[in-house]
This record gives structure tokens, sequence and C-alpha cells, in this order.
């Protein structure tokens, strides 16, 4: 099932041969991801697979209608407090119980999807945005812009991406616009790059050549046979890379450079949950749970889509890929 | 499964100061306590880096402040004041020397004072800074301080933690100028520092031949641990033996550890107080209906109960009644809603139909709250505040920013309302209010949209010089007055300093006289 997708997916693509080809190629000069050894695993349990997609499936409905209707399913106002109330067990009124100042932990967590999804998405919005212009423009135009884009993105792509980040934030401030931004600032350099190896090897292929001698102009090419394929892939790019920007977002959060109070986020409810450790550890281990379950939940599709459409494993058997 | 977790979590949090910290002193003679970060060099006459309680551990001043708030001998045994309040001679202690054998003299002290007052700008938030003429040996242990006008808090001045502290003469640069370093942190006082490990700890040694007595435990071991949760942790891990201070664990630690047995969990008396400062100068808070508002719409006894679990008593004026010529009997502002509501309705500020803030002129009632982000305890009175103003139709923009941006912000005046504590003992009220005259603290960027500023800072450096006590109680009453009635500062609660320690292992612990010095010395190990 997965392969044969992969091949529909290939040839949808047209001669995408050696455009997928150097999609893999500069994938692998990115950062190698832990869940690359991973693959090999889940490669042959395929119903084990189905399963997980199944069950991430599951999570991610859970989250978005979590996200969409908090303001209706959540029992509690997120940011009401009763500190008369603080740290009360789990109970029939307070299904998760309370934090330190009195409020409800569920209600919090149902309001949390919102900013945690909400500022996901927007991320990856954004930077897939930065990204496809930038790199598009690199590998269509060529020559000396294209050098200069690629030291740019060089420079960006120097830096630890987290340590980057934290440097953004304390220049621009606190808060979670300045948290996307930095966040955005420091990423879109790496889908710059692949987009630009992607439209160059497009760019050279022999039905564009072929649209050229037609007498297409540039723009048109370029939006029909050229910008559709690569928004395809880079979709699934930034799929891939949906559970790493969460992971981002909660971190910088938790570090209190996020959402200011009293807006509710997981991230910060772990480090206040921080002060009751010892006595009260639910209050970081359930935020936790959340976090961990979503960055899962959007790393097992990621995955497979990327085994799917990974042409040197669904060709590992014939010729290879390059 | 609570050792485990115990375990655990130590491992987690003081991965840095387990078994590294192979240190040369005995386990049974020696208390084990923890501070933020390491002491620093330990420059008796510069301020952080150097912590305050290792500078007082290391160095003595010539007078001390004693535990009923007057002063007494420290290197001086006794000193005379001449009739016009100008000239002050200190005989010195002639049984003292450095701990690393020179010999403690006027001209030690001479030398002292000549790098202190070279590097003026940098003290100059101390009002005696202005008010030195010179000074002199007038024999090798009499020295004389001459001033250009009188300046009654001289004395206390002098007591301060930093910098008029005594190094020894040996341990000064070959240019004299200890404002660029130190050769060593030597001074006459009851520790030595003997070894620091950056990121790790700082040990320190008893001096044996201290003037004041031999210090009971050999040595003291500070190890460096910067966050408040792993230092109740390593407490109960019995890493560390010792807690002392404002800050040093949070309040649900204090309280679980009070009802631990075998641990004995004190309280101390007021040591500061926890406030707000409002920005008379931008924004919403230039009115005073505001800043009054403000102060009848937070209440602070549901703080005191829900956020320091009732460990510090709620505070009504910004200095607490126990300080010096500040038991003014000053009229509360209560929690009334009703009257902070009227209040702003008067001064235009309404709640538009279907909304939840107030708006005056299509302004909205929104003031920008500043604080360490990190500081958990800080960030809780933020939040909690935010709720009870937003009950009034007063929005609070929380701003929770890392240290530096915050000290930035404060000094700068870029905050509406800023969270400011006061500095506690030795400092107040004197050294408070006399730095209320500088732009360096939120203080004086505060009260700087009053009109009547320049009244106050008048009225401040007259009450510097009052050689007359009730012409000093009449002053100090009038600027305090002024400055409750103008609600410039919304104190919440006083600061409090805990001390946790177990009883079967250490003796005689009790609080210092001022608020930057520790009693290790006091201290018996069973």
């Amino acid at each position: 099932m997965a392969d044969m997708n992969a091949h529909g997916d290939g040839h949808a693509h047209g001669h995408s041969h050696d455009g997928a080809c150097c999609h893999n190629h500069a994938k692998n000069t990115r950062k190698s991801r832990p869940s690359d050894t991973d693959k090999k695993t889940f490669r042959p349990a395929v119903s084990g697979q189905k399963a997980a997609l199944g069950l991430s499936a599951f999570v991610l409905t859970a989250l978005l209608i979590m996200a969409v209707f908090a303001p209706w399913i959540s029992p509690y106002d997120p940011v009401e407090q009763s500190l008369e109330n603080r740290l009360a067990p789990a109970s029939a009124e307070h299904i998760l119980g309370t934090d330190h100042l009195g409020r409800d932990i569920l209600s919090r967590l149902i309001w949390g999807s919102r900013i945690s999804l909400g500022s996901v998405g927007l991320i990856a919005v954004l930077i897939m945005a930065v990204g496809f212009t930038v790199g598009s423009l690199s590998g269509y135009i060529g020559g000396k812009t294209d050098a200069v884009i690629m030291r740019v993105c060089e420079a960006f792509m120097t830096f630890p991406t987290f340590i980057l980040a934290l440097f953004l934030i304390g220049m621009f401030g606190t808060g979670m616009t300045n948290v996307v931004l930095a966040i955005v600032i420091t990423h879109w350099a790496w889908y710059a790059r692949i987009i630009r190896s992607m439209v160059l090897n497009l760019r050279n292929s022999d039905y564009i050549l072929a649209a050229r001698v037609a007498g297409g102009s540039h723009i048109s090419i370029f939006l029909r046979h050229i910008a559709l394929p690569v928004l395809s892939q880079l979709t699934i790019l930034a799929t891939l890379d949906l559970g790493h920007m969460m992971l981002h977002v909660s971190g910088l959060s938790f570090l209190g450079l996020g959402i200011q109070p009293p807006t509710p986020e997981w991230g910060c409810m772990i480090n206040d949950a921080r002060q009751q450790i010892w006595s009260n550890p639910e209050l970081a281990i359930i935020p936790g749970v959340m976090i961990f379950l979503t960055v899962l939940a959007f790393n097992i599709p990621g995955d497979a889509l990327r085994d799917m459409l990974d042409p040197s494993l669904s060709d590992a058997g014939k010729d290879g890929c390059c | 499964m609570k050792q485990l977790l115990c375990v655990l979590l130590s491992a987690m949090f003081l991965g840095v100061c387990g078994p590294a910290a192979a240190v040369d002193y005995s386990p049974h003679d020696t208390v084990v306590y923890s501070h933020m970060t390491n002491v620093g060099p330990l420059n008796p006459h510069m301020y952080s880096p150097s912590q305050m309680f290792a500078q007082e551990m290391v160095y003595d001043p010539l007078v001390k402040l004693q535990e009923d708030g007057g002063i007494g001998p420290g290197l001086a045994e006794r000193w005379s004041i001449s009739e016009d309040g100008l000239t002050y001679v200190f005989f010195l202690r002639k049984d003292v020397t450095f701990t690393d054998g020179q010999a403690f003299n006027a001209d030690a002290v001479v030398k002292n004072f000549r790098t202190i007052m070279n590097n003026e700008s940098r003290h100059n938030w101390m009002g005696i800074i202005d008010k030195i003429d010179r000074f002199e040996a007038v024999s090798p242990f009499e020295f004389k301080l001459v001033l250009k006008s009188p300046y009654y808090p001289c004395l206390e001045d002098l007591s301060l933690p930093r910098p008029f502290r005594m190094l020894s003469p040996a341990s000064f640069p070959e240019d004299g100028d200890t404002s660029k370093g130190i050769k060593a942190p030597v001074g006459t006082g009851p520790w030595k520092l003997v070894k620091t490990e950056l990121g790790e700890y700082d040990l320190f040694e008893r001096n044996e031949n201290y003037w004041g007595g031999k210090p009971n435990p050999a040595n003291v071991l500070v190890k460096v641990i910067p966050d408040p949760v792993s230092r109740a942790i390593a407490f109960e891990s019995k890493e560390i033996d010792f807690i002392y201070g404002e800050g040093q664990i949070n309040f649900d630690a204090f309280d679980r550890l009070r009802k631990t047995p075998g641990v004995e969990a004190k309280i101390s008396g007021p040591m500061g107080t926890m406030a707000v400062a409002l920005n008379s100068a931008v924004g919403p808070t230039k009115e005073l209906a505001v800043r009054q508002a403000l102060q009848y719409v937070t209440d602070k006894g549901s703080i005191v109960r829900g956020i320091t679990l009732n460990t510090h008593p709620q505070a009504d004026t910004y200095f607490s009644p126990i300080v010096p010529y500040c038991d003014l009997k000053l009229e509360p502002y209560p929690f009334d809603l009703n009257r902070a509501a009227d209040i702003l309705d008067k001064a235009g500020w309404k709640i538009p139909q279907g909304k939840k803030f107030r708006e005056k002129d299509g302004q909205p009632l929104a003031i920008d709250f500043c604080f360490v982000g990190n500081n958990a305890a800080h960030k809780s009175i933020a939040e909690v505040m935010q709720a009870q103003a937003a009950a009034a139709g007063i929005k609070l923009n929380l701003l929770g920013e890392e240290a530096d941006s915050f000290y930035s912000r404060q000094k700068g005046g870029d905050f509406g309302m800023i969270l400011s504590p006061t500095w506690g003992p030795p400092f107040e009220p004197h050294a408070m209010v006399s730095s209320m005259l500088l732009p360096s603290h939120a203080d004086y960027m505060a009260q700087i949209g009053l009109p009547m500023k320049a009244e106050i800072d008048a009225k401040i450096h007259e009450v510097m010089s009052a050689v007359d006590k009730k012409e000093r109680e009449r002053l100090y009453r009038e600027i305090l007055t002024t400055l409750h009635e103008q609600a410039v500062y919304l104190p919440i609660f006083y600061s409090v300093f805990f001390e946790v320690y177990r009883p079967d292992h250490l003796k005689n612990v009790g609080f210092g006289a001022g608020g930057t010095d520790i009693p290790f010395e006091k201290i018996t190990i069973e």
C-alpha cells in the first residue's frame, strides 16, 4: 500500500525522478533526526504502522476538536483563580485538580491546545511561505542572486536553532508573536535550501525545456510546472517538522519567554508546576504528557509519509536512486 | 516510591554538585549552606557579582548594625562626634590583624577610604559620598573623618555591607585602585575564603584569631544551587543543612518543611517590603485616581493567604512600622472594589457597553506590569494582581522578562507598574530614601511625574543633614506621608527571611542583625 502510493505519487509529479533524488539528497544535508533510525523498524511492521497512524489520527482529531471547541467544552474559565482552592486534588468538580492559583487544570489544558496548535500551525505556514519564496527565487533565477541567498542561508544554518531563537527573543522581547518570529527566522533557511534544489532540478528537466520552447512565460512555467510539485513536497516536509516546532514553542514557553500570563500554554504550565514538583508532580506530568502525545502524533504520519515518498527506500530493491 | 522520586529528582536538579564536589573539609564541623551563585571575587569595595552575605563574612566595618537597629562598635571600639556634627573620630581596636598577618590600624583605614572615594561615581547612591570632606590618621589607632555638612546617617552608611569595609593593605593592587580588582579577598572578619570552584561551591574557613571570638564551626561550605526548588530538595536529601534568607526556597516548600518532623523552620521579622512602584510619569498611572484605584483593588489578604501561605505579614505602608522613623500610623488603603470603581468613574474611566475593561477618550485602561519572569513568587503575585485588577476593569499586561531587561526598565522608567522590593534593614529608611534622589532605581522613575517631586527632593536633602532627631522625624513623616497619599507605591506584604535546619544537627541558629549578614559563627554543630 505504502509502496504503491509512493509510486503513484512519484509519477504524478511527472519526471520527478531527478527531483526526488535531489530532494533526498537535500534532506540528507539537513541535520539528522532521531526518527531516521526508527524508520527501519517501522517499515516491515506495516500493520503496526497502520495502528500507529490510526492512533495519531485519533489524537490529532481530538486535539483539533479541543482547540476549536475550547469555549464550549472547557468546564471552567481557564484564568479564573480561586486561591482558597489551590492545588486541589482530582475530583468530580475539577477532573484533573487545580494549579497553584486554584485554576482548573483541565480547562487550562483545553485552552492551551489552542495556543500550542495555533502557534505551530502559524509557524509552519510562515516558514513554508518564506522558504518557498526565497528558495524558488534562488533556484529559478540562479546566478548571483542564488549565491547571495545561499550564503545568507548558510549563515543562519551555522547556529544551533534554539540558541539563535533565544538570542532573537532577547532582542525582540518576550511574547508569543516574537517566539513565532524567532522560530521562523531560525528555520526558514533549511526550507529555502531544499526548495532551491528541487526547483533547480525541475528547471533543467526536459519538460520545462519543452514548455520554454513552446513559448511559455517564466511566470506561467514556474507556477504551473514548478510551484505545484514543489509545494506538495514542501507540505510533507513541514508535516515532518511539526513535532519539532511544537517542542521549540513549548521549550521557549517553559523558559518564560513565550505567551505571557494568564493565557494558558502547555510549556508555561510545566514551568509553573516546577514549584510544586515535589508535592504535586502531576501538575507537570499532565501537560508533559499532552506535549508528548502531540509531538508523537505529528511525527508518526510525518515518518510514514516520508517512508512512502522516500525513493531510497521504495526503490531499494531495484537500482537505487542516484 | 517517595524515596525513588527523591533520588531521581535530586539527580535531575543537582547533577552538577553531587560527587564532583570533592572538598577538603570535616563534615562534622561544617555548616553546608547554599547560594544561587558563587560568592564572586569578594571585592569589599565593589558590588555584584560579589555577594553581600559573603562580603559580610570576610570584611568588617568600623561600626556595626546592632540587633535593635542601633549602631554599635565594630573595628572602632568607640567614636566621638563633634557638636556641629561634622567631625567624627573613631578609636580603633588595637588587637586586630588581617587574616594574612597585616596589622589593622588607622593607616589601613585611610588606604581603604582613599580607594573608595577615588571611585566616587560608583558609590554615589549613598548620601555620605557627597558629604565626605577629608579623612586622616590622627594617631596609629585614631581615624578622623570630616564632613562638608552634617549628615545624620553617617554611621549607618559606614556600617553597610559595601563599600566601607576594610581590605588588607597587602591585597591592594599595585596602583592602589581596587575598583579594577584586588589581589586576594583578605579581611578581618570571622571567615576566610579558602577555595572557590566555579558553579560548584565556595569554602570558608574560620578565622582562629577573630577579634569578636573564635567562630564555632570550622568551615562554611556554600554550594551553588541556582534554583529554589532544587534547594528545597537538596535540603531534604541532606545535601545542604542550612537554608537562610529571602527567596531561598518557595512558599510551598517552606510550608512543607515546617510540617516535616525533625525540621525547624523559622520566620524572621519584617526584612523589607514587597511593593509595586507605580509610574507617575507615563501612561494611565500618571493619574492619581488610577494609582489610588490600584491600591483599593488589590486584595493583599488573599495574596498573603494564598501565595505566601500566611508566612508574610500584610503591608499597608511602604516601610514597615518597625523601621526607624516609619511608625507613622498612616491610613491604609483597604481592599474595596466599590471605592475603586467610584474613583475611576469620577475620573472618567468608564466601562463601555459590552466591554470588560475601562476606557477614557478611547484610551483603554491598560498598564504594563513588569517583573522578573523566572521568579515564580513574583510571577504568582503578578498573576493574582492581574485577576484582581480585572475585576475593577483595569487591564494589567504582564511582562515577565529576564533580569537584565527588567533592570534596564527599572532604571529607564520604561514601565507602568514594576515589582520593586525594598532593600531591607540596613538600608531602610535612609539609604532607600536618599536613593530616591537619583535616576538609578525604580523609586526615582516612579516619583518623577509627581507635581511635588522637587519639594520631596528638597526635604530628602534636608532630612539627611538634620542634626536634630525631632526635625528628622518631622521631615520623614512629611516625605513618607506625601508618597503614601500620592499612592506611588503599592505595598503588598513585608518580606521575611526563612530559616530552615535540623535542630538535632545545628544549634544556636538565629537571625542576623541586618538583612545582609548570616550569623554562621554562632551556630554549633552536634
